[in-house]
């Protein structure tokens, strides 16, 4: 678990982190967004010990960063946006390094490895130097080093760059295993990442919290009302006058009609709740009016990221 | 602390850097022997000597990547975010460079085992030698490791030590020269020539004060006191200390 609260960040008279408070639950997996210059970095390098706030506390499973570093850079692995890499090194010696650097014991730590290589799908480089590798397996070796020594929380600070998008699905794919263990935090610029594998977003913006919540709830929030698409054939004024008499259906709005297809948005109330997808369907059913495509308008992660940030 | 030793002395071997200091050395070492050989007369207590007048090349090669190199590559992280403190980092990486010192000391104890084999006489100024080539080794690195943590630009590391060590071995000139300096200045001041003397002679003792070569001298006569050794070790320790303050500052402040 992480408690930050009131984190203050100033670099001379710029203030890069403003009174930042949030709690990351264990076994959550946070996602972290923000325009660049956000203060993303600096609030991550901060709760991984890398750099220390002005003001404000981090607890790191109940371990404050700045009383006791040890302690609390004991269960955090970190993936900085450049990863840590020594190029003159081979996989196998890196990986070791660590080990001996987090001081993860002798015994097991063959296995250990073994694990972690095969994890992140290195085991065919183990061998190499860093400084010869693709840039997707050295980022795969910096989230290796991060998975050293078992840590319980997890900071990844754009773990998906440069890789093609394979590797991609593969590395979302061992985050989400991970956090059936793990509490993880992810910042990504890529917002479909954050929505595949993440429970919960903070948006941060010039150095403050903007928004915080599940994205389910977050695109709830800022559409007051979530809307619906539906394409259908039959006559356009019927269907209209139909949809508009079900309760919970505030408004509709024909975006494209044809003689044969028609485009059209229902607005629905916010307020109440109500999932009027069902009596759609029945009304859509009764007059004999077949449904082409039906699905949710909800604002993207894309848009609730821009609305917010750029408010 | 065992792990950044580890890892910074092997480095030397996966790079250049570990092969140029071995060759350098090894060059400077056979050439002064080979010199003392030929003269007939060999003196290991002049020779280590020397060879510690070399310090201000060799030593900023090896020690000017120690923290530079970490910080233009993003992998002082690593040491920042693990459950290390930074000072076991600072001693690491000095005793590390402290190490590949020993290893190129190998020459000189080879020298020494052909000297012994020729009939030669390695005596107690020998052995002073060593004990002044260590000490004397582990201030320097310690200022190399320091001008390091002070920059991203191995180069400019490298510069900044180079000039301190330097600096440290024109100490005797320096004192000289500042000498006559504060007696031309007390005799236009109208001064009496004894006490002109007199603040002549203590402007040069304050400088001589803070030079190592000047309190290790006597080694090489054979002549052992613990006190410049205890010099030596202190001012070891404060340019650590200060290299431990330099990193910890950046965690600070930096952007």
């Amino acid at each position: 678990m992480i408690e930050i609260t009131n984190l203050v960040k100033n670099y001379g008279d710029k203030k890069a982190v403003r009174g930042i408070s949030f709690t990351v639950n264990d076994g959550e997996v946070l996602g972290f967004l923000g325009p660049n210059g956000a203060g993303k970095s600096t609030t991550m390098n901060i709760i991984t010990g890398f750099l220390s706030s002005t003001s404000g506390t981090v607890k790191v499973n109940g371990h404050d960063i700045l009383e006791e570093p040890e302690e609390a850079k004991k269960c955090i692995g970190y993936l900085p946006e450049l990863p840590p890499l020594y190029l003159d090194m081979t996989v196998l010696e890196y990986l070791n390094f660590i080990c001996d650097l987090k001081s993860v014991s002798r015994k097991g730590r063959k296995e250990h490895l073994a694990k972690i290589i095969s994890m992140v799908k290195i085991v065919d480089v183990a061998d190499r130097l860093i400084g010869n590798l693709s840039k997707g397996y050295k980022q795969r070796v910096g989230i290796a080093q991060a998975l050293v020594g078992d840590p319980d929380i997890l900071i990844l600070d754009e773990p998906t760059v440069g890789l093609d998008p394979n590797q991609i699905i593969e590395i979302r794919k061992l985050i989400k295993n991970l956090s059936a263990t793990k509490t993880i935090i992810i910042s990504s610029h890529i917002l479909s990442e954050v929505q595949a594998v993440c429970d919960r977003v903070v948006i941060i913006n010039k150095g403050k919290v903007a928004a915080i919540d599940t994205i389910t709830d977050l695109s709830k929030r800022l559409a007051g009302s979530s809307k619906l698409l539906l394409s259908c054939q039959g006559p356009v004024k019927d269907i209209v006058n139909s949809l508009r008499g079900i309760p919970g259906v505030s408004d509709t709005n024909v975006r494209n009609s044809d003689d044969q297809v028609h485009e059209i948005e229902i607005i629905v109330d916010g307020n109440g709740g109500a999932d009027v997808r069902r009596q759609i369907f029945y009304n859509m059913s009764k007059g004999g009016w077949p449904i082409l495509e039906f699905r949710s308008l909800d604002p993207t992660l894309e848009e609730i990221f821009l609305s917010i940030t750029s408010a | 602390m065992l792990a950044v030793f580890k890892r910074e002395f092997l480095s030397y071997f996966r790079s250049p850097v570990g092969y140029v200091a071995l060759a350098l050395f090894s060059f400077l070492s056979g050439y002064i022997f080979v010199s003392l050989f030929g003269s007939g007369e060999v003196n290991l207590a002049v020779e280590i000597n020397l060879l510690t007048r070399y310090f201000m090349i060799i030593i900023p090669i090896i020690t000017m990547g120690l923290f530079s190199e970490d910080k233009k590559r993003g992998t002082e992280v690593l040491y920042y975010s693990s459950p290390v403190s930074l000072f076991s980092v600072v001693m690491g990486k000095f005793l590390a460079a402290l190490s590949l010192f020993a290893v190129l000391f190998v020459n000189v104890i080879i020298h020494m085992i052909i000297t012994a084999m020729y009939g030669g006489v390695v005596d107690i100024n020998a052995w002073g030698s060593v004990i002044v080539y260590f000490f004397l080794a582990a201030l320097f690195i310690a200022i190399g490791v320091f001008a390091s943590a002070l920059t991203d630009n191995q180069i400019i590391a490298a510069i900044i030590s180079f000039v301190i060590i330097l600096a440290i071995n024109l100490l005797s000139y320096i004192s000289g020269m500042a000498q006559s300096a504060a007696t031309t200045i007390a005799t236009s001041l109208g001064s009496d020539v004894d006490k002109v003397n007199t603040i002549g002679e203590r402007v040069a003792a304050v400088i001589n004060w803070f030079d190592p070569l000047e309190k290790t001298k006597n080694f090489l006569y054979g002549i052992f006191s613990v006190a410049p050794l205890i010099f030596c070790l202190s001012f070891t320790l404060v340019f650590l200390f200060l290299t431990y303050r330099v990193l910890e500052k950046k965690r600070w402040s930096q952007g």
